[in-house]
């Protein structure tokens, strides 16, 4: 059969030669299998900071999924739920030197109990501080994604079973799955721009004028970029600046009420990265810079960070402020206006020097206090530790009135605290820089009322806008849509309005960001080498039958013959 | 990457801790020493390599998949390769007409093809709905085939199981290549597994049998001394052979039969016709 099959096929060869040039494009053309399912994966973060790396530092990953209770982990892709999620299982997982890990989230955290969150939030630091090769993913749980779970999960526990029979039967059988990512290594971003905005409120009458500068950084962190929502730290805070620049705008354009301070506004990029925003753009005004209204008379620097929830307010200070100092003069009117007017408001002062040997700094004041401009904080958290100011869990924001009943698991935004927070520090600054005190003024007197009050459904829409795409310091270039509308919105209501851009330096980066932060995972069912051999051997002795039958095909021929042919003799 | 063999040993180092171990060897338990992912055999060899942070390596993955399609490969085409085997055909060189008889196949293929889009556009109509008459009129172009393999036996002298054998061995051999070995290749070679390229091959060896009892009952058919009574159960098989692909979708579609019980229900009714042609072409060969 051969020789003929050989012949023929050098004639054909003659003339098919276009054929086999289509046939040979065919068989070379890339492998594209459907996979049984397709998600986005996100990244744990991977970033330097001043020469420390700190996160998850590969991106690829190619491996067998397992659950973490199977005996095996090396080289495999170790997926937990994040009921199940433990620190002592992500260092076992390590150490048996795995080749991914993913942790699937519920769609919804409100259906976590708090004990989970609250413990996924203090974990998070710790699983940035230690530095790893093995990808670290974040997934969102929907329904396939949780069948492939619970079928991994099946075989993982069942690979420690006893006889060998049972283990190849299994094997035979399982249905493992391979995932697989799409996307490259991930490497270093050069020439990451962070932006940072300003604005500013002329005060009335003359040159000479003392200066009140706001701050609040827009950016958020958490252990995955692409889920850091930031509601509370720092959306919370942006949404009271915003507010706070459009009161006194609105104050500053009639001639009667144009007090005599300069207002100066900035919303700082990179804040959760040590401030480097705020870092640059005070080197820009103090030391380059002829004038500026930082280098003249600076009131003070009140900065603004987490303000969204809970019935403390704290003023946290590097140096407690002197008798007499405009700083002392805010934080007596704070104390008056939460005493007369919210009772149920908790303020206190905090002290905490800056401790320069420290990796980061604790609050933004400090980079102000730095530079000898007299500076605090106004926060609702007592510690610049505390899980809640980097965590992916900080997500929403709800009104008291609509979530009473269900108590909320995880940090979040609670709108009427964040406008009662925001008519506090309008009173206070409106006192001030008016100088109601000394004029006699009670501290009963509401300025922010009817047409001037802090109108909670601008606040609501802040936030909501802000907490709807994730706002990591890696995300947001010069070009973000968050950034070119914080620009609008400034604009709308102060003068002035500029960019100030920071970008690491060569030679020695302050901060280093890396890509590769949203994948998409396939995830393809495979089944195990043992199988294809099974499958192999079956196929064999169906053959050896087949092969049989064929070669005595002429029994039954003869057996039908011999049934047929009494009925023709018969004929 | 560098592509595997079946029985070639990869080595690959990386610059970090991990490298790569090649297994191989005597047989080995299941248990014991070694990690219960080692299975090792002497005709087999698994590479497990590391995972090295800048390389991806398919060669595990990839070395499986080409199993695979080996495996689905051989289950589809050794049987033919049996049967031509041992049919006897290849004392009579019957190689150039069976390719022949393929290249008949392709014609009349692309003819049903240039028909079906002529005069059966997509039907417009409520989507879910299976269009009973519509597919039914598309299942009487099939009427070609018999046409096809009528013309082929035509052109073949020699005994009536020669022609039979070459005509259905040709047509079954193209209908193989043209319609199940691009699907196997591109499917079968790819990571993720399914039991549809099975299946896919089980339904190859089934259309063997079919066209061989087709081929057979057209035979029959155009035969001058046929007997008046076996007219009428050859032109009921005739017609069952044609409308064969119709009727498997009613079923399917009417009791929702999964895939592998469609399979077997196609393997009985080919069973079932090729006995019946069978023993109508032994009565009608040995009656004279």
């Amino acid at each position: 059969m051969f020789e003929e099959a050989s012949e023929v096929l050098e004639n054909m060869l003659k003339w098919s030669f276009p054929l086999s040039l289509v046939l040979f494009l065919v068989l070379v053309c890339p492998l594209r299998a459907e996979a049984a399912h397709e998600f986005s994966v996100y990244r744990m973060q991977q970033y330097d900071l001043q020469g420390q790396t700190y996160g998850s530092r590969n991106a690829i990953l190619n491996t067998e999924a397992r659950t973490v209770d199977a005996e095996v982990l090396s080289r495999r892709c170790v997926m937990v739920r994040l009921a199940d999620f433990s620190y002592e299982k992500y260092q076992k997982a390590l150490r048996q030197s795995a080749g991914a890990v993913v942790i699937i989230l519920p769609q919804n955290m409100s259906t976590m109990p708090q004990d989970i969150v609250q413990q996924f939030m203090e974990l998070e630091p710790e699983l940035l501080a230690t530095e790893t090769i093995v990808p670290v993913y974040f997934a969102l749980e929907d329904e396939e994604l949780l069948s492939i779970y619970t079928q991994t999960q099946i075989s993982s526990s069942s690979q420690g079973s006893s006889s060998a029979a049972e283990v190849l039967l299994h094997t035979a059988t399982a249905n493992g799955f391979q995932m697989v990512t799409s996307g490259a290594q991930s490497k270093a971003v050069s020439d990451w721009a962070i932006t940072s905005l300003e604005g500013r409120l002329t005060g009335a009458g003359g040159e000479d004028l003392p200066t009140i500068v706001l701050v609040a950084h827009y950016d958020s962190f958490g252990v995955a970029p692409w889920l850091s929502y930031g509601a509370d730290s720092n959306g919370s805070g942006v949404a009271v600046l915003l507010e706070l620049a459009r009161l006194f705008s609105r104050l500053y354009s009639y001639k009667r009420t144009h007090a005599g301070y300069n207002l100066l506004f900035f919303l700082s990029g990179g804040g959760k990265f040590n401030y480097q925003g705020t870092k640059r753009w005070l080197e820009d005004n103090l030391d380059h810079t002829d004038s500026s209204l930082l280098q003249d008379n600076v009131a003070f620097v009140l900065c603004l960070d987490t303000l969204g929830n809970s019935d403390n307010l704290h003023l946290h200070v590097s140096k407690p402020p002197k008798e007499g100092s405009p700083q002392h003069a805010l934080l007596r009117e704070l104390e008056t206006v939460a005493a007369h007017q919210h009772p149920d408001l908790k303020f206190s002062m905090v002290h905490k020097k800056i401790n320069l040997a420290d990796d980061t700094l604790a609050w933004e004041h400090e980079r102000f206090g730095i530079r000898r401009l007299p500076a605090f904080t106004l926060s609702h958290l007592e510690s610049h530790r505390s899980p809640a100011r980097h965590s992916i869990m900080d997500m929403r924001s709800v009104s008291s009135l609509e979530g009473a009943g269900e108590a909320t698991a995880g940090p979040h935004v609670d709108l009427t605290k964040l406008s009662r927070n925001t008519k506090v520090i309008a009173e206070a600054l409106a006192r001030v820089i008016y100088n109601l005190t000394e004029k006699g003024v009670g501290g009963d007197l509401q300025i922010f009322t009817e047409q001037m009050q802090v109108q909670e459904d601008q606040l609501a829409s802040l936030v909501d806008w802000l907490t709807a795409q994730p706002r990591a310091a890696q995300l947001l270039d010069k070009d973000s849509s968050i950034v070119n509308t914080l620009e609008y919105y400034l604009s709308r209501y102060l003068k002035d309005v500029k960019r100030h851009l920071v970008r690491a330096d060569k030679r020695d980066p302050e901060f280093v960001f890396y890509d590769q932060l949203k994948q998409t995972m396939n995830a393809y069912r495979v089944k195990p080498a043992i199988f294809d051999l099974l499958l192999a051997v079956c196929i064999a002795s169906y053959l050896g039958v087949l092969y049989l039958a064929v070669q005595n095909f002429g029994l039954l021929y003869g057996f039908l013959r011999r049934v047929t042919a009494p009925r023709v003799k018969q004929h | 990457m560098k592509p595997s063999h079946f029985n070639s040993c990869i080595y690959v180092q990386s610059e970090t801790r991990n490298y790569s171990k090649i297994d191989s060897g005597s047989a080995r338990t299941f248990k014991g020493d070694a990690p219960e992912d080692f299975v090792t055999c002497s005709c087999h060899f698994k590479i497990t390599i590391l995972l090295d942070p800048r390389r991806i390596n398919h060669t595990e993955s990839s070395t499986m998949t080409l199993f695979h399609f080996g495996n689905c490969f051989s289950l589809a085409y050794f049987p033919y390769f049996i049967t031509y085997k041992c049919s006897g055909l290849s004392e009579y060189n019957a190689f150039w007409r069976c390719v022949q008889a393929g290249a008949t196949y392709l014609f009349v293929q692309l003819c049903k093809m240039l028909f079906l889009a002529t005069f059966f556009p997509t039907w417009e109509g409520a989507a879910g709905v299976y269009d009973f008459v519509g597919e039914f009129m598309k299942a009487t172009v099939d009427l070609a085939d018999l046409l096809g393999l009528h013309l082929v036996m035509s052109r073949n002298a020699g005994k009536g199981e020669y022609k039979i054998m070459v005509a259905a061995m040709g047509w079954a051999t193209a209908e193989l290549i043209m319609s199940r070995c691009i699907p196997l290749w591109v499917g079968a070679r790819g990571i993720e597994f399914d039991w549809k390229y099975i299946q896919m091959s089980f339904d190859s060896n089934i259309s063997l049998v079919h066209y061989i009892a087709m081929a057979a009952v057209v035979w029959m058919f155009t035969r001058y001394d046929l007997p008046k009574s076996f007219r009428l159960p050859v032109t009921i098989l005739l017609g069952l052979c044609v409308y064969k692909g119709f009727l498997m979708e009613l079923f399917v579609h009417v009791f929702l039969l999964g895939s592998w019980t469609a399979l077997l229900v196609k393997a009985v009714l080919t069973g079932a016709i090729s006995l019946c042609s069978l023993f109508l072409f032994v009565t009608l060969v040995h009656s004279n």
